[in-house]
């Protein structure tokens, strides 16, 4: 018997402390600042531990019966401690209030358990040895769980299941007590069936540990995510709020499906419209094919030729039956080519000459993007220009990053292009600006392609119209060596938050 | 119960063995192209190959670096073709040369040109004829790439590598004080790129101290400026500012103002000048040519390479000068040249390390390092995306005599300096051993001049300066400073003597 009481020792030992790892762990990861969050709840363990510790000079009596039913407790409390976080984090006000109260108590139990199993075996050795023996399994069995939890259980089951093992790993502990103990224990059978009952209830939630973790980031995301993938490039996530689908990349908002046809009729057709007669069209970037939509609405195009970094995204976009209702399937037309590979390098190497070029990539948050902002890129771009051709270039929003929008326009300008700036206010984005840039003269055009919802001839004008607060600022040229776009930017949206 | 000892034991190591074995990533690399053996064969005047050949130039060029290659480039844009250049190494380009492998070039050493100021009027001239500098405007995609450098100090980035975080209100004034100084150089005119061109005697007391006795003497005692000022030595001179003239140390800062923020720089580094120039004046070119002998005489000269012996009226010697000695019969010694070792590694990077974000600076210095940190050879490239690269990696073994750092340099092997490199990296980015599958170095015996006190004022430098007699010296040596400008001017001049001395 002495062994497997020993290794009673080691187990529930490591489960006191994967219970203490994963409130520190799952605080980290929800609050940040993870110095604060370990020392805060280590300190508030051991503290209660002591308590527990204290409080067993109180227990006299059924020592056996008061430990089983504290693994058992253990077991139910710990195992569920991490989906109980989860959920409060995403559910509650006072996600802290609770992780802290909920540290407290398995602090409390897992001080009482050693002093009273002590107390138990301690007719059986000599108290020298009982107290060498529980001691070492108990700082062996921290040890193996300090091991396990960065290397096998978080990388390989997760905060949620982890903790719903050792629950089970307590209970277990609990289970074979009973028989350990069976001489002091006359109402084991009861214990008995209260433990396979909590092992039920463990394992049930360890097969649905999914469903919690993903009920409580729906919450925390306030809309259901239906696509999350992490591509060699970047982070994708679809959201659906009722009829609203919204496309996310790296946390940035890229279209709202409820107004994303304000942004794409004003990005095409003041441009597409005044050219006299559009064959071969380029998109750069633009890989969700809303702006590809908008093109196929001219019979004329003979071919859209669309080039974008991110494979999955366009296979997304292609396949994906709820988003190709949404570009209404224009990645599978037959004038539309695909190419995925990175812009600048394409245009750098490509040859073919365009009557329209739309170019619509992320905004310009680092220095990797901004190179697609500046020069030497739209002196690239324009190359492929044909002599009736014209460019159009997504660029921020005049209002929110005003900064950053004229310097865009001076880019494009300095270039060598002509600029033709215009905006638009599409709600989920707020005021949202383009230029139009050519080596000749741009006229808003006389006629625009049936069963437009936002765009019309009659209020074409007033795009190219900037009020006072969204007037041209004086701003250098964003170029390769000096990256004013990026800093403008980053000021722009520090201003905006502060 | 009893647990045995031994048995515990066994159960415990044998976990902690599983726990430690780690997918040991292979790393593999040699030293490339040393010239040590070359250069040793040169020194110890071992035996050549008795003379078999004769051809005859005007003129021989000796040495195909910077220097060399840029009197060629002189010579035959004047339309003069009789003249041929003679390289010891296989590759042209000296302390310009280059590699590359499936994932980009990269340089092995100079890497960079300063965008040259107005009096460097024949870089200026190389540059346009390049496309580099275009209607008065510089090539944007020459110009270094945003952002620029970056310097690691107290457990984090800042952007630049003059320090600008944690500074004293006192090292802020001590800064501000050593800019005042440099703006009064600045505006005394005497500080210009080529040196040669403001060079004036008022400025001999600069080059009697060290530039660091020369700080300390104005009450500039700062650790964080003499660290910057340090590696500033050591970037540039391979030495520290204790064995830096105070003339070289200020003319680093005074000599430069440029009207556009660059440098200019190419995935290859200057090896790019070099594959440009070598476009023009490839045909002249003899590589694996070592010159091992050389004889003046009245009215012309002998230069032996292998089994041919050219015989030309002039020879612009571009390689490195203290290399003349050992050729030329009756040439003293020359102690006032003296130069330091470098090694330069260039890492192939299969991923890059973790923390390494999306806004990485061409330039990665990290304080207190004795190395001068890594350049990112990848940088100009216009991609967005970029999951592979090839840092190259710079030592200047300062510290020390530089006779003993050659030793170091030839003694320990490839292995050593890997690991001493590996752990100098590891200090900002834990997991570049997981990171990099390849490690290629270059050892440089001598690699750039040194301007040691008095080695501007030098009787010895200025008198082979001159360019008098029929052996034209030409390294940028001659200038105390080994850059590219230096290299380039002195090239230029050699060549332009020589066809004055010619259409006589």
């Amino acid at each position: 018997m002495g062994i497997l009481l020993f290794i009673s020792v080691l187990l529930i030992a490591a489960c006191g402390l994967i219970y203490e790892l994963i409130a520190g762990t799952l605080a980290s990861y929800l609050l940040g600042d993870s110095v604060l969050q370990f020392s805060t709840i280590i300190g508030c363990y051991l503290f209660a531990m002591g308590i527990g510790s204290a409080l067993t000079r109180y227990i006299h009596r059924g020592l056996a019966y008061r430990f089983v039913w504290i693994e058992l407790m253990l077991g139910v409390i710990g195992g569920f401690s991490s989906a109980l976080l989860f959920l409060a984090f995403a559910y509650s006000q006072g996600f802290q209030l609770i992780m802290y109260a909920l540290v407290m108590v398995i602090g409390v139990l897992v001080g009482l358990e050693i002093p009273i199993l002590m107390r138990i075996v301690k007719e059986r050795y000599a108290f020298r040895d009982v107290v060498a023996h529980v001691l070492t399994f108990d700082y062996l069995g921290a040890l193996g769980a300090s091991l396990l939890f960065p290397i096998l259980l978080v990388p390989y089951l997760g905060l949620v299941r982890s903790a719903m093992l050792f629950g089970l790993i307590n209970v277990g502990v609990a289970l074979w007590s009973t028989f350990l103990f069976a001489k002091q224990l006359p109402a084991a059978r009861g214990l008995r069936i209260a433990c396979v009952l909590v092992i039920c209830g463990l394992a049930v939630g360890m097969a649905q540990a999914k469903r919690i973790t993903t009920a409580a980031e729906d919450n925390i995301y306030a809309d259901e995510i239906i696509f999350a993938r992490d591509t060699r490039y970047q982070h994708i996530v679809l959201t659906r709020f009722k009829d609203d689908i919204r496309l996310f990349l790296n946390s940035h908002l890229q279209f709202s499906s409820r107004d994303e046809y304000r942004y794409h009729e004003a990005l095409i057709h003041p441009g597409l419209s005044a050219v006299p007669t559009p064959r071969r069209v380029l998109v750069l970037g633009g890989g969700d094919g809303l702006a590809v939509r908008e093109i196929l609405k001219y019979p004329q195009v003979e071919s859209v030729t669309l080039v974008d970094l991110d494979p999955e995204m366009t296979r997304l976009f292609t396949t994906h039956p709820m988003l190709t209702a949404l570009n209404q399937k224009s990645f599978q037309n037959s004038r539309v080519h695909i190419i995925n590979a990175d812009a600048f390098p394409w245009v750098d190497s490509n040859s073919d000459s365009f009557d329209f070029i739309v170019v619509d990539f992320p905004d310009p948050t680092n220095y990797s993007l901004g190179k697609l902002y500046t020069t030497a890129f739209y002196k690239a771009a324009a190359r492929h220009l044909s002599a009736q051709g014209l460019m159009v270039v997504q660029s921020t929003s005049p209002m929110f990053a005003r900064d950053s929008y004229w310097c865009i326009v001076e880019t494009l300008k300095q270039a060598g292009l002509k600029t033709y700036p215009y905006h638009v206010y599409v709600p989920s984005f707020g005021e949202w600006g383009f230029v139009i840039a050519s080596g000749h003269e741009y006229l808003p055009p006389a006629s625009l392609p049936a069963g437009l919802r936002f765009v019309s001839v009659d209020g074409l004008p007033t795009l190219f119209q900037f009020p006072p607060d969204m007037s041209p600022m004086n701003m250098p040229p964003n170029r390769l060596n000096d990256q004013v776009l990026v800093r403008a930017y980053d000021q722009d949206w520090k201003d905006i938050s502060h | 119960m009893k647990v045995s000892r031994r048995k515990f034991l066994q159960a415990g190591s044998a976990v902690l063995v599983g726990l430690s074995v780690k997918g040991a990533r292979s790393i593999s690399g040699s030293f490339v192209n040393d010239s040590f053996q070359l250069g040793h064969q040169l020194r110890d005047r071992g035996s050549f190959p008795t003379v078999r050949r004769t051809e005859r130039h005007a003129v021989v060029i000796v040495g195909g670096g910077i220097a060399g290659l840029s009197a060629a480039w002189r010579l035959n844009k004047h339309g003069f073709h009789d003249f041929v250049l003679l390289e010891m190494n296989e590759q042209l380009g000296g302390n310009s040369r280059w590699g590359q492998n499936e994932i980009t070039a990269y340089p092995w050493a100079a890497h960079y040109v300063p965008v040259p100021g107005p009096k460097a009027t024949y870089v200026r001239e190389l540059f346009a004829e390049l496309g580099v500098l275009k209607n008065g405007e510089w090539e944007e995609r020459y110009l270094c790439f945003a952002p620029q450098e970056r310097l690691y100090l107290y457990g984090r980035w800042q952007d630049g590598i003059e320090p600008a975080v944690g500074l004293s209100a006192d090292d802020r004034d001590q800064f501000k004080r050593l800019e005042d100084f440099i703006h009064q150089f600045r505006a005394t005119g005497g500080f210009t790129i080529p040196m040669e061109r403001g060079l004036s005697s008022s400025q001999t007391d600069l080059d009697r101290i060290s530039f660091e006795e020369w700080l300390r003497q104005r009450g500039m005692s700062s650790r964080v400026l003499h660290w910057y000022m340090n590696y500033c030595c050591r970037d540039d001179y391979g030495a520290l500012a204790a064995d830096t003239s105070a003339w070289a140390g200020i003319h680093y800062f005074a000599s430069r103002e440029p009207e556009e923020k660059g440098p200019l720089t190419w995935p290859e580094g200057n090896g790019w000048i070099v594959k440009r120039l070598l476009e023009r004046v490839e045909s002249f070119v003899r590589t694996g040519a070592t010159v091992h002998r050389i004889e003046q005489r009245k009215n012309d000269l002998s230069v032996y390479s292998g089994d041919t012996e050219y015989r030309a009226q002039f020879v612009i010697f571009a390689a490195p000068t203290f290399l003349a000695p050992y050729l030329t019969e009756g040439m003293a010694p020359l102690p006032d040249f003296e130069y330091s070792p470098w090694l330069t590694a260039n890492l192939t990077l299969d991923r890059l390390p973790a923390n390494y974000g999306t806004d990485i600076p061409w330039d990665n210095v990290v304080m207190n390092s004795p190395t001068l940190g890594y350049v990112d050879a990848r940088h100009q490239t216009v991609q967005s995306h970029v999951e592979r690269t090839v840092w190259t990696f710079y030592w200047a073994l300062a510290e020390g005599a530089p006779a003993e750092n050659r030793k170091l340099l030839l003694e320990k092997d490839w292995g050593y300096w890997k690991e001493a490199i590996l752990h100098d990296l590891e200090r900002v980015h834990p997991d570049i051993r997981q990171c990099v599958s390849r490690i290629d170095m270059m050892r440089f015996g001598h690699a750039m001049a040194r301007p040691k006190r008095g080695a501007i004022f030098s009787e010895e430098r200025r008198r082979l300066a001159k360019l008098e007699g029929r052996l034209l010296f030409a390294n940028s040596d001659l200038s105390g400073l080994s850059i590219f400008e230096e290299a380039q001017y002195r090239g230029v001049r050699a060549a332009e003597k020589a066809l004055e001395m010619l259409a006589r």
